[in-house]
């Protein structure tokens, strides 16, 4: 077999996962069914300028994942940002503005860190595994193009709601029993995003990030081109609340027209200007995140008949939420597949 | 005010600017914030608050005797079990364990019960109610129940390290089934002198044990049906039951 360990999703905590492996000597090789690693830890180029379009910035207090940030290089990491914080609204992770939590960002944008992860693993984008088989001695991935891709071991590192759907496609068997029951009992929130490209001077505001109180509709609003070294544009990023968004989601309100309920609650909460940008970019998180509420202690795996091992990782995988969570999972992840693995 | 009392306010004064690198890989600190008496009716007690730098939970310390100082005190780490400890319920065995150590600490010379306030095994008591609901629904599995509960996590030690060596406890003899808790504590500095197993008194509630042999899955089903869930990392021994 070519390959030790297959890991679905290169979002961070696959990416961990599989750094972690592959340093123990396994042959790993990392799934993505996009064009690009880092799943909801996204940044996107608009005519040159970099905007962080999942998570505003990482926070964080584990020593590990404070280091390994710290080893993304020439990415040029911004400590301390959100300076300037407007607004008592809730953070999207409630533990993000707690007394002794670090606030991470970077000026190339927050995909520095899961391009950094990626540089030495092997990832194969635009691969959407659809399918999975239980083997003698292993697994069978398929994928939507037809390839196969056989492995002993699999890692699914998505998000909870993708994980399920690719369970749903085992066979029957009492390895993956338990754990059906209880991803079910989890849900990820949706988060509708929408980016906007301003004239430089127009942003008049005073803040880097703003939460705001009385808002049913938008969790924050961001001040991204504050992060940028000689931005070409202001450029705001405004994340709607969960509730909001899935109303939106379930009932199939096309871009253009959430975008509109947005800017019109933008401009009533920063200012008439905001009404106008120059340009706009919606993207709708279907699974943003975890909810606070939603976290397990550890990943879990499941050992089949020939010892061949499915292990399922991700951001709900480990305590706390948001890419320190995924990126611990990740490493307990691979840490429980060493330990255990069979002589 | 008795001499012990006078000390315990002297621990209190002396934590009021207390700054130590911290234990373990977490700098884990804690400070002694107040301590009183309390009356129970499983014997004379103090409490004493603790403050942390980590968590956002007040560990607390139920003492008997003068501690401070001494060596050899039996010491019994519980953790917080609201649906145990405060509830009744009968689907774990922590009422028991905690009323046990209490009781026999109540009875000796001194003692401390370290309660730490990691409800549901660390990982919260949402998700042991999650567990539960699996179980009601037979579908519980050891892997769903590693991922709902049972974070026993280092950190924790590290915290009740730290409680010991605030309270100037010399060495402990540790109550506990669990011969890898006095590793952990002995990692973070703290002498045990030994180990003392802790055996229940066998009740209508716990008698099921002494029947069921399924003692290695960590699976119990009483005889009313209702399955046993471990919420503290110990595991239970009743009086009379083989090993």
């Amino acid at each position: 077999m070519a390959h030790d360990t297959i890991i679905v999703g290169a979002g961070v905590a696959g990416l961990r996962c599989a750094e972690e492996l592959q340093k123990a000597g396994r042959r790993v090789v990392v799934l993505e069914r996009s064009h690009s690693v880092g799943g909801r830890c996204a940044t996107r180029r608009f005519q040159g300028q970099a905007v962080d379009f999942g998570p505003m910035f990482l926070h964080g207090h584990q020593p590990g994942f404070m280091q390994a940030l710290q080893q993304v290089g020439n990415a040029e990491l911004i400590r301390d940002w959100p300076r300037r914080i407007e607004g008592n609204g809730t953070p999207c992770q409630p533990e993000a503005l707690r007394p002794g939590v670090q606030h991470i960002t970077f000026r190339a944008g927050l995909k520095a860190f899961p391009l950094h992860l990626a540089e030495k693993l092997d990832v194969r984008l635009e691969t959407n595994v659809v399918a999975v088989r239980v083997q003698p001695g292993g697994f069978e991935l398929v994928a939507a193009d037809g390839m196969l891709w056989p492995c002993r071991d699999l890692v699914l590192a998505l998000a909870l709601e993708q994980s399920l759907r690719l369970l749903e496609t085992f066979p029957a068997c009492p390895e993956i029993l338990g754990f059906r029951p209880l991803l079910s009992m989890f849900r990820s929130l949706p988060c509708l995003t929408l980016i906007l490209g301003y004239p430089l001077e127009s942003p008049a505001v005073h803040w880097d990030i703003l939460y705001p109180e009385q808002s049913d509709l938008l969790q924050l609003v961001a001040l991204d081109s504050g992060k940028r070294d000689a931005p070409r544009f202001g450029v705001l990023v405004a994340q709607a609340r969960p509730r909001w968004s899935r109303q939106a989601l379930d009932s199939r309100v096309p871009p253009e027209e959430w975008s509109e309920a947005i800017l019109d609650e933008l401009a009533r909460l920063v200012g008439p200007w905001a009404r106008h940008p120059l340009w706009r970019h919606p993207h709708p998180w279907r699974y943003a995140r975890a909810d606070a509420a939603s976290e397990l202690a550890q990943p879990v795996q499941s050992v089949f008949p020939d010892g061949q091992r499915l292990g399922l990782a991700g951001e709900i995988f480990s305590p706390g939420g948001g890419v320190q969570a995924a990126w611990t999972s990740g490493t307990r992840m691979a840490a429980r597949l060493l330990a255990e693995e069979r002589t | 005010m008795s001499a012990l009392d006078e000390r315990l306010q002297e621990l209190v004064e002396r934590d009021r600017d207390h700054e130590c690198k911290g234990f373990g890989a977490d700098q884990v600190c804690v400070r002694i914030v107040a301590a009183a008496n309390l009356p129970s009716r499983f014997g004379d007690f103090r409490i004493v608050a603790f403050w942390n730098n980590r968590d956002q939970k007040d560990h607390i310390a139920i003492i008997h005797g003068d501690v401070i100082g001494a060596e050899a005190v039996p010491t019994r780490l519980h953790s917080e079990c609201l649906t145990g400890d405060v509830l009744g319920s009968l689907r774990c065995d922590c009422r028991d364990q905690l009323e046990k150590a209490l009781v026999k600490i109540g009875e000796l010379e001194r003692g401390v019960v370290l309660y730490m306030r990691q409800e549901g095994r660390g990982i919260g008591l949402a998700n042991k109610v999650r567990a539960y609901a699996l179980q009601d629904r037979g579908l519980d599995t050891v892997e769903a129940n590693l991922a709902l509960g049972f974070r026993d996590d280092e950190r924790d030690y590290a915290v009740a390290a730290h409680m010991v060596h605030s309270l100037g406890i010399a060495s402990i003899e540790l109550m506990t089934n669990n011969p890898g808790k006095v590793e952990q504590l002995e990692r973070y500095g703290v002498k045990v002198a030994r180990r003392l197993p802790h055996l229940l008194p066998p009740n209508p509630h716990n008698r099921f044990y002494l029947e069921t042999k399924a003692a290695r899955s960590g699976h119990y089903i009483d005889f009313s049906g209702i399955p046993h869930l471990q919420e503290q990392s110990d595991p239970v021994i009743v009086e009379g039951m083989a090993e």
